[in-house]
C-alpha cells in the first residue's frame, strides 16, 4: 500500500497496518470535532509515526500513485477543521 | 476513512488531469512534462519570495534590536536630567520593542521552517520530473498504442500527485508569506510614526531630551560667563542692563 505524507513524500506501508490507521483516523475525526488541540497533535503524530516507522520510503525515481494521503505534519487544528467542514477546499 | 479520504480527495483535485483529452498519448507526455517544468519554476519562485520576506523581517528585527540600546541610553539621560516622565516613556517603548522583537523572532523561525519544506519539495519534484523525462522517452521509443496508455497513465499519475502535493505546499507558503508581508508592513508603519524610531529621527522624545540638554548647556555657559566677569558688573547681569 502506497501512503503519502503531504510535504514528506511517499511510503510503502504493509497492508496489515490499514486497520490501525483506520482506528487512528477515527480518533482524529473525534478530536477535531471536540476541538481538542492536544489530542489532535497526539493522534496526528501517532498516525504519521506509524507510517514513517513501518513503511519504507518510495524511491524518488519511482512514479506511483498513492492509495492514501495523510496530512502534513504541521497541519493546525483549524486547518483540519476546514478540511472537514470546508467543501470549498475541493474544487472540480 | 475520515481525514484520510478527504486528504486524498483534496490532493487529487489538485492533480493535473491531462490524459483523457489527448488524441496521441505521446503528446500528453510532452505536455505534462512542460507542466512539470513550469511547476518547478513556481516552486523555485516560491522559495525566493520566502527568502525575501525573511530578509525583510530580519532587517526589522535588527532595527528593533538597535532601538533597545538607544532607548536605554535615552532613559538614563532623561533620569540624569531629572525628567522621570521621559525616562518612563523611553522604558515603555523599550518594553513594546521587546514584545515586537519576540514576535519577529518567532516569525523568522516560522519562515525558516517553511522555506526548508519548500526546498525539500523542490528537490523531490526535481527527482520525479527527471524520472518522468526518462520514462517518457522510453515510452515514446517503444510506442504501441494499447500498451502505452497504461504505462503513460501510471507515470503521469505518479508525477501528478507529487505536483498536487507541491501545489498545496505552495498555497500554504503563499498564505503564510502574505500574512507576514502584511505584518511587516504594519511594523514599517510603526517605525515611521516613531514608536520604534531611531535617535535623531525627529522623534519627540529625542527632541525633548535634546532641548533639555541644550538649555542645560546654555545655563552652564551662562554660569561660566558670569564667573568670568569683573566683580562690579556681576550685579548688573540679572537685570540685563549692563
Amino acid at each position: 500500500m502506497i501512503v503519502r505524507i503531504l510535504t514528506e513524500g511517499q511510503f510503502n506501508l504493509p497492508g496489515a497496518y490499514i486497520d490501525e490507521l483506520n482506528d487512528i483516523d477515527n480518533a482524529v475525526v473525534e478530536v477535531v470535532e471536540q476541538e481538542d488541540r492536544e489530542g489532535f497533535a497526539k493522534n496526528l503524530k501517532r498516525m504519521l509515526d506509524l507510517v514513517r516507522q513501518n513503511g519504507t520510503p518510495v524511491p524518488i525515481e519511482e512514479l506511483v500513485e498513492s492509495d492514501l494521503v495523510l496530512p502534513e505534519p504541521d497541519i493546525t487544528l483549524e486547518e483540519a477543521e476546514e478540511i472537514f467542514i470546508g467543501e470549498g477546499l475541493i474544487p472540480d | 476513512m475520515g481525514m484520510l479520504s478527504r486528504m486524498s480527495t483534496i490532493v487529487k483535485s489538485k492533480m493535473n488531469r491531462m490524459l483523457d483529452n489527448a488524441e496521441d498519448p505521446r503528446e500528453t507526455l510532452d505536455y505534462s512534462y512542460e507542466k512539470q517544468l513550469e511547476m518547478l519554476r513556481n516552486v523555485k519562485r516560491g522559495v525566493v519570495e520566502m527568502v525575501t520576506a525573511k530578509r525583510r523581517l530580519e532587517i526589522q528585527a535588527k532595527k528593533a534590536q538597535d532601538n533597545l540600546a538607544k532607548l536605554d541610553t535615552q532613559a538614563r539621560k532623561a533620569l540624569e536630567m531629572g525628567r522621570e516622565d521621559l525616562a518612563r516613556l523611553a522604558l515603555e517603548r523599550k518594553q513594546a520593542t521587546i514584545t515586537e522583537l519576540d514576535g519577529l523572532d518567532q516569525q523568522i523561525a516560522g519562515l525558516e521552517l517553511e522555506q526548508q519544506k519548500l526546498t525539500n519539495a523542490e528537490q523531490r519534484l526535481q527527482g520525479k520530473v527527471q524520472a518522468f523525462r526518462t520514462k517518457k522517452e522510453v515510452i515514446k521509443a517503444q510506442y504501441s498504442a494499447a500498451q502505452a496508455q497504461v504505462r503513460i497513465g501510471a507515470a503521469l499519475s505518479g508525477v501528478s500527485e507529487e505536483m498536487g502535493d507541491i501545489t498545496l505546499a505552495i498555497e500554504r507558503a503563499e498564505t503564510k508569506t502574505e500574512t507576514l508581508r502584511a505584518k511587516a508592513g504594519a511594523i514599517d508603519e510603526l517605525v515611521e510614526t516613531g514608536v520604534l524610531d531611531e535617535v535623531g529621527g525627529g522623534d519627540s522624545l529625542d527632541r525633548q531630551l535634546e532641548q533639555i540638554s541644550a538649555s542645560a548647556t546654555v545655563e552652564s555657559e551662562l554660569e561660566a560667563l558670569r564667573a568670568g566677569l569683573p566683580s562690579g558688573n556681576k550685579k548688573a547681569l540679572p537685570g540685563g542692563q549692563s
